[in-house]
């Protein structure tokens, strides 16, 4: 890291200018040492900002996979539904069963933005800042609009409506990202 | 706010990553800052202000 670095280029300046010139091959050592100490602590900092750049990149494929399992498993449960010889129970158990999908989908999102730095939070809070006011109103008027025409079931169900919040916080961390570029 | 994060930095001869590395942020928090899009949170502006061995109000101050 370059404040180690600096640190330890101060140093050795130190030793090498203002040291006793007969204990000369020591001092050659110890520079030697400080050199390949620089090297490892630069090294160290390589390390450490590659690491951020690799943990949001497993962040999102972690989140990705987890996102496809879910989304794969409510696409089962529906078309499974809509079969019309099946038993009340076991219908409750297939459209139960993607919330623990739902669930760990979550908790690899809410770790994300655990591990995130403040700028990343930051984009995070204002694309959800942006999709919950705007499906609030969506809803809201959706609903009112219902009462106004009813809409035809066969085309239109509030069972479809929750894909709007997940498009809208794309949406908006799409718009976020794209602010702080 | 303003800051000098930019002119403090290249007096080092420290990339964006260099910075964003040592404050243990990522790179497109520093470009943010520099740029003016972003005021960082106060323990960021201590951590820089320590890192640069300055007083935060001499990196960052309110625009006049």
């Amino acid at each position: 890291m370059l404040d180690i670095k600096t640190f330890i280029l101060d140093i050795k300046t130190r030793v090498l200018y203002f040291a006793p010139k007969e204990n000369g091959m020591s001092l050659m050592r110890l520079g030697r040492k400080l050199d390949a100490a620089i090297a490892d602590a630069k090294r160290a900092g390589e390390v450490a900002g590659s690491a951020i750049e690799e943990t949001n990149k497993y962040y999102g494929l972690r989140l990705l996979r987890a996102g496809l399992l879910w989304v794969s498993t409510y696409a089962i449960s529906r078309g499974m539904l809509e079969l019309p010889d099946l038993d009340r129970s076991v219908r409750i158990l297939i459209a139960l069963a993607p919330l623990p999908l739902f669930v760990w989908f979550l908790w690899i999102w809410r770790n994300g933005v655990a591990s995130m730095d403040e700028l990343r939070r930051r984009i995070e809070l204002e694309a959800l800042a942006f999709a919950f006011p705007i499906c609030v109103v969506g809803f809201m008027t959706l609903g009112l609009l219902q009462l106004a025409i009813p809409f035809n079931p066969d085309s239109w169900s509030y069972r479809d409506t929750w894909a709007m919040m997940p498009a809208l916080y794309y949406a908006g961390l799409w718009r976020a990202m794209r602010k702080y570029e | 706010m303003k800051n000098r994060l930019k002119v403090l930095r290249a007096e080092r001869d420290w990339s964006q990553a260099d910075l964003a590395q040592q404050l243990r942020v990522s790179r497109q928090t520093i470009n943010a800052i520099e740029t003016g899009k972003y005021d960082p949170s106060l323990p960021l502006a201590l951590k820089t202000a320590r890192l640069f061995a300055q007083p935060v109000e001499a990196i960052f101050f309110l625009e006049e």
